[in-house]
């Protein structure tokens, strides 16, 4: 079942259970206080119908001046009394046998054995009213009966009265009764089913929508609509929906980047195997080979086989790097400055190259051969990048908590383009050129993944024919 | 003379191709960049063209785009195993691609295909004394017609167009039998005796040793 049939459901139920239960009670309320001033009434009557049997008496016994009167003569005393009661307003007299004396206009009301079997119950003794309602052909009486005692004797009075309207009335009352309460059922039912739906509507608008998140659109946002409760989940789904968009994107980001690294390394591979495989296939079916072409062939081969050589040496570095833990210790950045400068000065040295370092002493914990391959390949390509007798500018100094070394050479620069694509696997500015150095594209990629274990960043500063500036910025919280 | 344009960035695989095609007396001319060589196939008059895809300034299929309408054939060289690439070079008007790294006779033995598909070959090829028409199929020794069964046709053919190469069993029995042939290298064995024997080859057509064959040719003598 739904959750709004439910809600709607068991409201009306307990509204339609609500209303039947006071509009019965106040029936009844009404209905006995009815009654209760209906018995007074009764009894007031009884009464009277008492007092006037008992005056006759009395007034019979000191006109004949007796002592007694017998019962014949109280009979007739009856007998007057009952024919002047109006048809409308039965009454009887017993005797203490339980025999009736006088009777009512209405005889079939007192054959009735019901009755009988009433006012033979009544002890004699007690004076007190015994009322109860009787019900005779259609018609509903209310009894009264008590005892009456004349000379000695007692008597048995009994006085009815027609009751009916009351009950007719609690019937008919009733009726209307229910009849309301269909009625305001209907109608309470229809404002509260559209109440419910109303107000539930913005749950089936977040189904909706959760469902075409599920199924990977997750660019929609649910507009906050409706009570707080609802605004407040639309709000985290659309909390959610947002991490959700953003981790699917950085998936996409990972497997699109590695995708592209795949087909890049197979791209790098293929290219020196093509001409190692074509060389060597030549070398292998042509019948004369001559010397300078045998060194040129051979040559090519083994030039080509350094190119997968350092291929694979920088894709194990970056694979090995990727895995293991750094080993992290107190080093400072001017020693390890000196020291790969120390390992750089052959290459120094062919292009006539000066490094001038301006380092404060900054001590970082850092994997001292990593950190020291991190600066050797950014130097290295500074020199690569610089011009014959041009100088390299190193500096290492603290920048808003951050310690930062910044690599500036007056090279030949590139472009915005290039400089946006440089740290990315395999990309080169100049293939050929980096090529005949036997680059791989990865030593950037490298620097970065070293980077990153140090909790450092790369950046880049290039204009094309002025020069290039690296800068590694060191996370403060590596600096000791 | 075939005059082939090699578009290869890659400096060394263009010297290799250039290499293999001299082999077989086809003349190579190369070009390292996307920009150059489009104007070099819209210029020059070549028979063929090698194309890389992946090329600085313009790739494969910009060039291919821009040279279409020379109506020069055109040979995919890719290092991309990816079929959509390779569909898509052909649906711009390639005739073949080749995936590098490729062997030296699996590239002659396409451009063939594609020179013999654009009647770019020689028809008619004489080796001393004798004379084979490709088209007709009829080889004749001083003027007398030498009956051979067709793949004997085939077999002489195909080193009469390598000469001086090595030519290996695999390599005749995948360019003559077909790829799909699973026969042992011993077919090729017998054929090649078969020619040897009818035309006379016996000191021409000679065996090496754990390679295969090789038709030496007539003017080294």
């Amino acid at each position: 079942m739904k959750l709004w049939q439910k809600i709607f459901l068991s409201s009306l139920c307990l509204i339609i259970v609500a209303i039947n239960v006071i509009s019965i009670v106040l029936l009844n309320n009404t209905h006995r206080l009815i009654i209760e001033r209906e018995q007074s009434h009764a009894i007031r009557e009884y009464e009277y119908f008492a007092a006037s049997f008992a005056n006759s008496a009395v007034y019979e016994r000191l006109r004949s001046d007796r002592l007694f009167l017998s019962d014949d003569e109280i009979r007739e005393i009856a007998e007057d009394i009952m024919a002047g009661r109006p048809k409308t307003q039965p009454a009887a007299i017993y005797d203490s046998d339980k025999q009736p004396i006088a009777e009512s206009p209405i005889p079939e009301l007192f054959s009735l054995d019901e009755l009988e079997r009433y006012v033979s119950t009544i002890g004699l003794a007690s004076d007190s009213y015994n009322i109860r309602v009787f019900n005779c052909s259609d018609t509903r009486y209310m009894v009264v009966c008590s005892t009456l005692k004349i000379e000695d004797k007692s008597y048995l009075l009994l006085t009815a009265s027609d009751v009916s309207e009351i009950f007719t009335l609690r019937s008919k009352q009733t009726a209307f009764v229910r009849q309301v309460g269909i009625i305001s059922a209907a109608v309470i039912s229809l404002i509260l089913l559209i109440t419910v739906i109303l107000l539930l509507r913005p749950l089936s608008r977040l189904n909706t929508y959760t469902k075409a998140i599920a199924g990977g659109n997750y660019k929609i946002r649910i507009r906050k609509r409706g009570s707080r409760e609802f605004r407040e989940l639309a709000e985290n789904m659309n909390i959610m929906a947002d991490s959700i968009q953003s981790n699917a994107a950085r998936l996409e980001k990972i497997a699109e980047d590695r995708q592209t690294f795949i087909a890049n390394l197979a791209h790098e591979m293929k290219t020196p195997l093509t001409s190692i495989l074509g060389f060597a296939d030549l070398l292998r079916i042509k019948k004369n080979v001559s010397d300078s072409e045998r060194a040129e062939y051979a040559g090519t081969i083994v030039e080509e086989t350094k190119r997968l050589r350092s291929l694979s040496g920088k894709l194990m570095e970056l694979i090995a790097l990727g895995g293991t833990e750094t080993e992290k210790k107190p080093v400072s950045i001017p020693g390890m400055i000196k020291d790969t400068e120390t390992s750089l000065t052959p290459l120094l040295q062919k292009n006539s190259v000066s490094l001038s370092c301006d380092c404060e002493d900054i001590t970082i914990s850092a994997d001292e051969e990593l950190f020291k391959s991190l600066l050797y390949n950014i130097i290295e390509n500074a020199v690569k990048a610089s011009a014959i007798g041009q100088k390299i500018d190193i500096k290492a100094g603290m920048s808003d908590g951050n310690a930062v070394i910044a690599i500036t050479d007056h090279g030949i620069g590139m472009s915005k383009e290039d400089a946006k694509k440089v740290f990315e696997p395999f990309y080169m500015v100049d293939k050929s050129r980096s090529r005949k150095a036997g680059g791989a594209g990865l030593g950037l990629a490298l620097c970065v993944k070293i980077a990153q274990q140090h909790n450092a960043v790369l950046t880049l500063d290039s204009e094309l024919g002025k020069g290039t500036t690296v800068y590694i910025i060191i996370s403060g919280e590596e600096c000791l | 003379m075939i005059n082939i344009l090699i578009i290869e960035d890659d400096q060394n695989i263009a010297k290799m191709i250039k290499a293999t095609l001299s082999i077989v007396n086809y003349n190579g001319t190369c070009c390292y960049d996307g920009k150059s060589g489009a104007q070099e196939a819209l210029r020059g008059t070549y028979d063929l063209i090698l194309l890389d895809v992946m090329l600085p300034e313009m790739n494969g299929f910009e060039v291919m785009d821009t040279i279409k309408n020379c109506g020069t054939p055109v040979i995919f060289l890719t290092a991309m195993q990816d079929v959509a690439d390779k569909v898509k070079g052909l649906r711009l008007g390639a005739e073949d691609y080749i995936v590098k790294p490729f062997e030296a006779l699996e590239l002659l033995a396409r451009i063939d295909v594609v020179l013999r598909r654009s009647n770019k070959t020689q028809n008619i090829i004489t080796y001393g004394s004798l004379t084979v028409d490709i088209s007709s199929h009829i080889i004749t020794d001083n003027g007398e017609p030498v009956q051979l069964t067709p793949k004997e046709f085939e077999v002489i053919v195909y080193f009469l167009q390598h000469q001086d190469i090595a030519i290996s069993r695999e390599r005749l029995l995948s360019n003559i039998w077909g790829y799909e042939f699973e026969g042992e290298s011993r077919t090729v064995d017998i054929h090649v005796q078969q020619v040897r024997r009818k035309l006379g080859l016996k000191d021409k057509l000679i065996t090496i040793p754990k390679l295969g064959y090789r038709l030496e040719s007539q003017d080294r003598i």
